[in-house]
């Protein structure tokens, strides 16, 4: 043990004039079971209090604290200082917009992602205070959760090539959160109106299946199948109108 | 100046505050959620337990009720809670529960046929029933009669919270996510709306509202070890004492965890001694049945809390560079045990310690978890002393939980008190006016910009904010920690004296330019003094225990002086809170009684004296 | 909003030239890759002997499938084209991000898309002039393509267009399964592994015949 580790952390605020974006060194004495939630608040109470960084949780599951570690998306309160080499990069995560050093604005982004997708259940029913719930099977719920899990760290967004060219991507994370309304049986949302929400270039036939967002969600949800599937879904859902009228099902 | 004005003003985006904003925005007033981060990553997002709501579907909650539910909740209170607020909570559980459901929630539902379960690491099977099926269900959870907490897999608090943000996204309610909320803007009388940080950029903005609601959590930060997220720090309880009408109710009821790990405080379950798991010293000598014989590592929380602090006191835990700590260790549970029943505390281990439990000790400390005081209100969620302004949540001393929450009553508090005080906010709204006074807001707009001015210009001093912080850990843990005493409890309150005039005195060591986060401490860290000296000073004038507060030098719970509630609020340039005090609980449902577990002596209410 | 769906007054509704476009570009993809592999059956086949070669090519000629399939062909690779090209980054600054984020996250699939990229252009040139010097010299016979091989120009072409197209087509066929799902999560690397196994098999196949071309005898 008793590394000293050396820290190339990304600094830029854009609130000061006199600020040019650099990669700044700084060295730490490594302890037990260090996290980069550790270090960063150490460098920042011992060396340079201005450093920017955000962390909420420090227990992987709000998903403040994403930012790109030796090249990769991570969650860096999950990232242990003993599994790294003894020279760590840090960047904040590309494609969302700068606060400050490694802090980025991930709310705005994810907030107009809600309305573009209408992240909630579409049901015509209204709540009845005094009724038994609805019933529903416990493997469905269970199902749902899976894609529920995704905390909107904004990694598989940000390591997506696609999505870094082309802004108006939708990013597996918002096809994803798509795929979840599709199982869940509250949503009364038809393909038709489905297809309107993820059926563009800019939706799931924009993704060309670089499959990092796979690779680099710390939650491990399942994107490669939730896109695979909804790409088939929308893809059918398109030439449905090409059957003659009796074969059509709706 | 920017100008920003809604009806309704939530500071706090968590569980409570969207909640109510949602119940605002449903009923046709326009909303605006201030928080530190996403709306999503609030605190609440990292409850993985459950909440509790007397639905009574799956078999082992059978013949539960809203009554048995009020019972455990007044016990668990150790009888400081609001009785008349405990009714009105169980009674709205079952439809909060049923209403995230419709909302989208995915609770896990009941499984007919024959099933395995643990009760105190013990396997036994059980049965659920047929028409039972597709209900929510329920699992167990401490201190309670059934099983009556409802969850989703092991992140309840994220899909509760995620569905309500979605809700509040389809109903319109705007979240000004990366804002603090600096000041609250009022004259006395009427609150009108906040001063409020960008965090993006660090301007200062001026909110006006109609009804201002505090949502802000809990301030588990004033304590160096605590398993809330590092942004708890008690922003909206500081606004609100600096006004110096409203107040802060039990603010020195303060729950400990056992087991929170070594360095980074993330919670492991009580899981892991419920099954077998036991604690070890520096020595790896196992000392609970020295302290517990009976019970040894399966006593109530409080107590083996106290009892590894009053350990570790002896100089016999484990040196770190993180601080002393104990050892728990689950490795003779065994592979299977470990890698499937308790899969969490595998996973926290391996990611966040990199050892593996299976062969390797994990390092524990008793570790601050839950704060049942707050911003006091009435039954509806008006805060005393302001109009216009509202609580709800953990922030909130509402006062359901008195001396000690049940684990599973804060989430399901969270969004029942979220409905009905909406309900109430929207009465409020639909039948009041207010006027905003443009000096008001002129003159709290300025108190807050020339606090940054100063602070910019080097003008106070240059005492680091870090060290003050630093100071106030070191202070509170001694004395207003698990185990309380006169005479540290003194020593504490003196010394936190010290640092709040110290934290008057604060510098910048960097430029403070933009969204600099060493200017957010430096505004805040005063305040956070003032929290702290509130919690310490509570506990030094309440000569008795309750709850999880625990006097050693009063060991008994004394319901003939004490059945009551702390309110402080803080007059201006003084450097201590006024404390006030005021009934438990307007109404008896159930007398005051044993607790049924914790053990201890109690000097009973006198019979005249108790309403 | 585009100003067109403004000008209509008509929900915004993205249509369904995108999902069209999306079966298009897969469906000719994969026709290319099965017109690929029988290419190989066809040009391979010089190794057994250049009579089974001229016999299947002969084939070909008898039926017309060389005269009419031939064009067929080069415009199925014209739209694929058309189609793919519409994810190349042409813009600077798109290709810019494109390697910054390939060089940062040093990740494999994404390194493939590269790699498909890059070779598609190569493609497009050199599979257009193979095609052109080809079909525009028919009927094909094994002598034919030996004496043009033998040349030596036309082995470089083949030996770097060889891997390009294998590359391209083996990358391509990944690409379908996965973006389309008909590999999942859970077999994705199994089958990672077998398509790397074939491309090289093929570039082997290829560069055999290439060799088996030169030491033909041209009469
Ligand atoms: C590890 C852990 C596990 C838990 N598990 C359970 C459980 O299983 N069951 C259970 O019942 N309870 C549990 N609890 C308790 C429960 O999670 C909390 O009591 C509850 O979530 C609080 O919700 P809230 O809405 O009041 O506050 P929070 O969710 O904490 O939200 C506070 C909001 O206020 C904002 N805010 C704070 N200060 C300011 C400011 N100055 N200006 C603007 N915005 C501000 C924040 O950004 C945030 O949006 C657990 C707690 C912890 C720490
Ligand atoms: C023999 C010739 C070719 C074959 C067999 C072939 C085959 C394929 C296949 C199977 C795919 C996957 C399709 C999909 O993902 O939907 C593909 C993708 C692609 N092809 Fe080709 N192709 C050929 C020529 C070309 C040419 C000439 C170009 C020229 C630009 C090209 C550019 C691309 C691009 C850019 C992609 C990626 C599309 C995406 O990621 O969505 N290809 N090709
Ligand atoms: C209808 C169209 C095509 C015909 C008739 C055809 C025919 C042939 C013939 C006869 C050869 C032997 C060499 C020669 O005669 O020069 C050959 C080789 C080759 N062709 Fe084609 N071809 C066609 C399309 C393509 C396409 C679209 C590509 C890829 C883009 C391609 C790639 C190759 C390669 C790489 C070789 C070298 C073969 C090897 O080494 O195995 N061809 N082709
Ligand atoms: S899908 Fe995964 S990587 Fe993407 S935002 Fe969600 S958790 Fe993060
Ligand atoms: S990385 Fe991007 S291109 Fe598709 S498969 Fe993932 S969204
Ligand atoms: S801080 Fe919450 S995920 Fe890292």
């Amino acid at each position: 043990m008793a590394r000293t580790l050396r820290f190339n952390i990304f600094r830029y605020n854009p609130r000061n004039p006199a600020s040019v974006a650099h990669m700044r060194e700084y060295s730490l004495g490594e302890t037990e079971s260090m996290t980069l939630f550790i270090a960063l608040n150490r460098i920042r109470e011992e060396q340079d209090p201005s450093l920017q960084f955000d962390f909420c949780c420090r227990a992987g599951i709000c998903g403040a604290c994403a930012m790109v570690v030796n090249g990769k998306p991570g969650l860096a309160c999950h990232t242990k200082t003993k599994d790294m080499p003894g020279e760590i990069s840090l960047m904040p995560l590309p494609f969302f917009k700068l606060v400050g050093d490694l802090s980025v604005d991930t709310g705005s982004w994810f907030r107009g992602m809600y309305q573009k997708v209408e992240s909630w259940v579409h049901t015509s029913k209204t709540f009845d205070p005094a009724a038994e719930e609805e019933r529903m099977d416990n493997e469905l719920a269970e199902k749902i959760y899976e894609l529920d899990r995704c905390i909107e760290c904004g990694c598989c967004v940000a390591a997506c090539g696609t999505a870094l060219m082309r802004e108006d991507f939708l990013g597996a994370v918002a096809l994803n959160r798509v795929a979840r309304f599709l199982i869940d049986p509250r949503d009364e949302r038809t393909e038709k109106e489905y297809f309107d929400v993820v059926g563009s270039d800019d939706g799931v036939f924009g993704c060309m299946g670089l499959l990092a967002c796979e690779d680099v969600c710390p939650k491990d949800i399942p994107l490669q199948d939730q896109l695979g599937m909804l790409r088939r879904k929308m893809a059918l859902a398109a030439v449905r109108g090409m059957l003659p009228k009796f074969l059509r099902k709706d | 100046m920017q100008i920003i004005q809604t009806d309704l003003l939530c500071i706090g985006a968590g569980l409570a505050g969207e909640r109510v904003a949602i119940e605002a925005a449903g009923n046709g007033f326009s909303v605006i959620c201030l928080s530190l981060v996403p709306a999503r990553r609030s605190h609440s997002s990292a409850a993985q337990g459950g909440m509790q709501a007397a639905l009574g579907n799956c078999v082992m909650g059978e013949g539960d009720s809203p009554d048995v539910h009020f019972q455990d909740t007044v016990k668990g209170s150790d009888w400081g809670c609001d009785q008349e607020v405990a009714r009105l909570f169980v009674d709205g559980g079952p439809i909060a529960m049923r209403q995230m459901a419709f909302w989208g929630v995915p609770w896990n539902r009941v499984v007919p046929g024959e099933h395995t379960y643990y009760k105190g690491g013990k396997p036994f099977t059980a049965i659920e029933k047929q028409e039972k099926e597709g209900l929510i269900t329920a699992r167990n959870f401490g201190g309670t009669a059934k099983w009556r907490t409802c969850y989703t897999s092991d992140g309840t608090g994220h899909a509760v919270l995620y569905t309500l943000d979605n809700k509040a996204a389809q109903m319109g309610v705007e979240v000004h996510d990366k804002t603090e909320a600096v000041a609250l803007i009022h004259d006395g009388e009427t609150c009108m709306g906040a001063i409020v940080r960008c965090l993006k950029t660090g301007e200062l903005r001026a909110y006006l509202a109609r009804a201002t609601l505090v949502a802000t959590g809990g301030f588990g930060r004033i304590y160096r070890e605590s398993t809330n997220a590092v942004i708890n720090d008690g922003g909206g309880l500081i606004v609100a004492l600096d006004t110096g009408v409203a107040m802060l109710g039990n603010m020195e009821a303060v729950q400990f965890h056992p087991t929170g790990i070594v360095p980074t405080d993330i919670l492991v379950t009580e899981g892991c001694r419920g099954d077998g798991g036991t604690l070890l010293d520096v020595n790896e000598y196992r000392f609970m049945p020295d302290y517990e014989p009976e019970k040894a590592e399966l006593a109530s929380r409080d107590v083996v809390s106290r009892r590894m602090t009053e350990h570790m006191r002896k100089g016999l835990g484990v040196k770190s560079a993180y601080g002393d700590h104990l050892w728990l260790d689950i490795r003779h549970l065994g592979e299977k045990h470990i890698r499937h029943n308790l899969r969490e505390v595998d996973e926290i281990c391996q990611s966040f310690l990199g050892r593996d439990p299976l062969y390797q000790l994990i390092p524990v400390r008793p570790t601050q978890h839950y704060s049942m005081g707050g911003l006091r209100t009435n039954k509806d969620g008006a805060a005393y002393g302001l109009k216009g302004l509202f609580s709800a949540g953990e922030a909130a001393c509402w006062d359901m939980h008195g001396f000690n929450r049940l684990g599973g009553n804060s989430l399901a508090e969270t969004i029942v008190a979220g409905m009905i005080v909406g309900g109430k906010v929207v009465e409020f709204l639909a039948g009041t006016d207010t006027v905003f006074k443009t000096k008001c807001v002129r003159e709290a707009f300025d108190a807050q910009q020339g606090r940054i001015d100063r602070l910019l210009a080097g003008q106070n001093g240059a005492e680091s904010a870090y060290a003050i912080r630093d100071a106030m850990f070191d202070s509170i843990m001694v004395g207003a920690g698990i185990f309380r005493n006169g005479r540290d409890l003194d020593e504490c309150v003196k010394t936190l004296q010290v640092l709040h005039e110290r934290a008057g005195r604060v510098g910048l060591r960097s430029d403070g330019l933009g969204a600099n986060p060493e200017q957010a401490l430096a505004l805040k860290i005063q305040g956070m003094v003032k929290l702290a000296l509130c919690v310490a000073y509570g506990a030094l004038m309440r000569t008795e225990s309750r709850g999880a507060h625990t006097r050693e030098d009063f060991p008994e719970r004394n319901d003939r002086d004490w059945l009551s509630r702390t309110l402080a609020t803080w007059k201006d340039g003084a450097d201590l809170p006024t404390l006030h005090y005021e009934p438990a609980t307007q109404t008896f449902e159930i007398p005051p009684g044993d607790r049924g577990y914790g053990g201890g002596k109690i000097i009973p209410m006198q019979t005249e004296q108790g309403r | 909003m585009s100003l067109s769906t403004i000008a209509t007054h008509r929900p915004v509704s993205p249509g369904l030239t995108a999902a069209y476009l999306d079966w298009l570009q897969m469906l000719t993809g994969a026709a290319l890759i099965l017109f690929m592999w029988c290419h190989m059956i066809l040009v391979s086949s010089v190794i057994v002997g250049p009579g089974v070669m001229n016999a299947i090519a002969g084939f070909f000629e008898f039926t017309y499938m060389a005269q009419l399939g031939g064009p067929a062909i080069f415009a199925v690779f014209l739209v694929h084209f058309v189609l793919a090209s519409r994810k190349i980054p042409f813009r600077t600054a798109e290709q810019k991000v494109m390697w910054a984020n390939a060089k940062r996250l040093e990740h494999k699939d994404t390194w493939l898309w590269m790699v498909q990229a890059a070779t598609a252009m190569v493609i497009l040139v050199m599979g257009a002039i193979h095609m052109w010097v080809v079909l525009t010299d028919l009927p094909i016979s094994a002598a034919k393509s030996a004496a043009r091989i033998q040349t030596g120009w036309w082995l470089l072409f083949y030996l770097c267009l060889l891997p390009m197209v294998e590359l391209h087509v083996g990358i391509g066929l990944y690409r379908i399964a996965v973006k389309w799902g008909f590999v999942g999560r859970k077999d994705r690397s199994g089958f990672k592994v077998k398509e790397n196994s074939i491309t090289y098999i093929f570039i082997g196949i290829g560069v055999l015949t290439l060799i088996r071309f030169m030491f033909l005898a041209v009469k």
